[in-house]
């Protein structure tokens, strides 16, 4: 079916009261079509609902409003914040609610352990055949790598669209598995969906962080011909990232590929050759949009392709460094970026724990304390990511190398770089912050689950 | 002796408790320009709880202010500091600086940024008490009614007479901060600074503080360079000879030497294994 009537396509699909609905974040914060649709469906009075998104972000206010009413009943997502962090945070959702990572995500959907009943699929372009790409139209968003597994694998997929285009449109989304394609005068408001985290940071602990990382690197080993790196979007990441691709230049190295989340620095890095390929699971900004319609090397790929454990030739399996965020990290290297430190949920492990089992060296990358409240705790208040995959942590007084890592630690001794153990770490951020008093926790409100679908830890609300 | 010196707002807390990071050689706390006369005394509490629960790990300054010494230095006592700035800096506030320090044996340098400063120059560089001086060239800027240039002409016959003072009489020379925030501008700034021979510059901002080390610190061809003259004259006891072209003669020795003392003293000599790196 194809039709400029949301209300007409929801009769065909016959909805049921428990059914799972997917939905993926490429659009990110500028996505207008969860709101849509979730508000048709609560208006038809639908109940218990299993939302099945990749992300939650702050636009997603009709989700909310679902939870409340119990349209929604259950939630599975691989990062939240905003209005649905809230409100699951309050204990508003009557049924479960799973934190899980891009690849077990796309894990689950392919092995049908998450088997999707529809899967609503925002799609910047689709042709008369069918076929989707995120790389046209006026919500272009780049890479629909969080959609592919859904378009796929569920029962039915719809494509929904502001830009039918007669001309073929070649992309990762096959007009062989949409069964389905909606027409809406807009999918989503494009100054969202390019994030507004993508400044290279200049604040000078971030960049003093970003420094020592960018030495961790040059004295790991690892820096040679053929390396492969990723890095997000954080500001301290982007500095990485551009201090890393200067070091491959001056040292007359080429990466291999640089892979995940792709953002300006990434398609300088490509543009000066100084990586052959960039694997690009989603787009962060407008340059990397950009970068896929003019770079051959530049590929899109899906989110199984991309971490899914079971995918033996899934791109992270290859690599080498990945630099990550945490907003809580525990003497045994074990980090949070899933709540802070009080209990909110904040975000969530998206490709944090794929990339951190799979890659040769995990470096952490974070402040010693924010305001009063110190980095590393002696208990997490949530558990996101395993310290035995974690290599080192970098903050603004030091690098604490994990115990297991005593090579790496060696190495980076012997380049003069600060080492120290992580409990020195953690005392000296106390001579600021004072010892935390322990969180008391609340009731359990869901599960962290690891990217096999084994349980990593439980969530619980704040306590109060 | 020291590349970079950070300023940090003695009213400022975030700034107190991270200034140690940002790898300055020495830092100003300071109580003068940055601090507004309503937060003075508030500042001065403050400096005195940071550096008696946080003593950083580099020497620290705190800048006074020329016409409230007495109150300033009421909060100084006990301090584990290393010196002080004095700014407006003329023998009149030195000798009120003195009375101050009542024998405590802390470190002075002396801000230059009056012109009447520059007339006193000779005596203040060669008073016992003082081990540098810091060129102040916004308020010299100001008081000259000159205006900030790209080729920094303005304050060139400044720079230029204050490193003449400190070289003579044997006590640090220290640039002037740079106060805009264009990166480009910086650059040239700072590579006027190491051109004309200060020792040191100071920074306003810790992001000024890493390429400020770097620009004073001996580069490895220097050093490399530097250790082909020293061996040459070790080896053969030669104070005058040819090497690679070039004569060499007593001062460039000299030069040579201080090359690589200063490399040492900022860890930059590597083994000679390391210099194919």
């Amino acid at each position: 079916m194809r039709t400029d009537d949301l209300e007409a396509l929801l009769d065909v699909l016959e909805l049921r009261d428990g059914m799972r609905v997917s939905f993926h974040h490429h659009l990110r914060n500028g996505d207008a079509v969860m709101n849509e649709v979730l508000a048709a469906l609560r208006r038809r009075g639908l109940k218990d609902l299993h939302l099945y998104a990749s992300a939650l972000f702050p636009v997603h206010t009709e989700a909310a409003a679902c939870i409340e009413e119990g349209t929604i009943r259950h939630v599975t997502t691989n990062y939240v914040n905003g209005p649905v962090a809230e409100e699951i945070a309050r204990g508003k959702l009557r049924g479960e609610f799973t934190m899980q990572t891009h690849g077990g995500r796309a894990r689950a959907v392919l092995q049908g352990e998450n088997a999707i009943d529809v899967a609503f699929l925002a799609t910047p372009a689709v042709d008369a055949e069918g076929n989707g790409s995120g790389i046209y139209g006026a919500a272009a968003c780049g890479s629909l790598g969080y959609a592919v597994e859904d378009h796929a694998c569920a029962k039915r997929s719809v494509l929904i669209t502001d830009s039918l285009e007669d001309f073929p449109v070649p992309g990762q989304l096959s007009a062989s598995h949409t069964d389905h394609v909606l027409r809406l005068p807009s999918i989503g408001d494009p100054g969202g969906i390019v994030s507004g985290t993508l400044e290279v940071t200049r604040d000078p602990l971030g960049l003093k962080i970003a420094r020592m990382a960018t030495e961790v690197i040059r004295h790991s080993g690892l820096l040679r011909n053929g390396v492969s790196f990723q890095s997000g979007a954080g500001g301290i990441s982007l500095a990485i990232t551009e201090q890393f691709n200067d070091m491959l230049a001056a040292t007359g190295t080429q990466a291999s590929f640089f892979s995940g989340g792709i953002a300006a620095p990434h398609v300088k890095a490509l543009e000066r050759n100084l990586v052959e390929k960039l694997y690009d699971v989603q787009c962060f900004d407008e340059e990397a949009i950009g970068s896929l319609q003019r770079n051959t090397g530049h590929i899109p790929i899906s989110a199984g392709d991309y971490a899914d454990p079971t995918n033996a030739s899934r791109v992270i399996k290859d690599l080498d460094i990945v630099i990550l965020g945490a907003s809580e990290v525990d003497t045994g290297f074990n980090v949070n970026v899933t709540t802070d430190s009080y209990g909110n949920l904040i975000g969530g492990s998206g490709g944090h724990s794929d990339t951190a089992e799979d890659s040769k060296l995990a470096i952490i990358v974070a402040p010693l304390f924010r305001g009063r409240t110190p980095l590393i705790q002696e208990r997490l208040f949530t558990k996101t990511t395993s310290g035995e995959h974690i290599d080192c942590l970098v903050s603004e007084r030091g690098i604490a190398v994990h115990p297991a890592n005593d090579k790496l630690a060696g190495r980076l001794k012997a380049a003069g770089l600060p080492v120290v153990d992580i409990e020195t770490l953690m005392q000296s951020a106390h001579a600021y912050t004072g010892r935390p008093k322990p969180i008391t926790r609340g009731d359990a409100i869901g599960i962290v689950e690891g990217r096999r679908g084994d349980v990593q830890d439980t969530l619980y609300r704040k306590a109060g | 002796m020291a590349r970079s010196y950070l300023f940090v707002p003695g009213n400022v807390p975030r700034m107190l408790q991270h200034a140690e990071v940002f790898e300055a050689d020495a830092l100003i706390f300071d109580l003068e320009d940055a601090v507004s006369l309503e937060e003075k005394d508030e500042a001065r509490q403050l400096v005195r709880s940071f550096l008696q629960t946080h003593p950083p790990s580099q020497p620290a300054y705190v800048r006074v202010n020329a016409d409230a010494l007495a109150r300033d230095f009421s909060i100084l006592d006990g301090l584990p500091i290393h010196g002080v700035v004095l700014p407006k800096a003329s023998i009149q506030t030195l000798a009120s600086l003195r009375e101050q320090l009542d024998g405590e044996e802390w470190s002075v340098l002396a801000l230059v940024e009056t012109p009447s400063a520059f007339l006193e120059l000779s005596d203040l560089a060669r008073d016992p008490g003082v081990d540098g001086l810091i060129l102040g060239g916004v308020d010299l800027r100001a008081a000259l009614h000159a205006h900030p240039t790209e080729s920094g002409i303005e304050l060139l016959y400044a720079r230029s007479r204050l490193l003449m003072a400190a070289r003579a009489y044997g006590i640090e020379a220290i640039d002037t901060p740079y106060a805009e925030s264009d990166d480009a501008g910086f650059e040239t700034d700072l590579k006027r600074s190491v051109a004309l021979g200060f020792d040191a510059k100071c920074a306003i901002h810790p992001n000024q503080v890493p390429p400020l080390n770097a620009a004073f610190t001996p580069s490895q061809e220097r050093i490399r360079e530097a250790r082909r003259i020293v061996e040459r004259h070790e080896q053969t006891g030669e104070v005058r000879f040819s090497l690679d072209g070039r004569m060499v003669d007593r001062p460039v020795l000299e030069e040579a030497k201080q090359l690589l003392e200063r490399a040492k003293r900022y860890k930059a000599l590597k083994k000679e294994a390391d210099d194919a790196d």
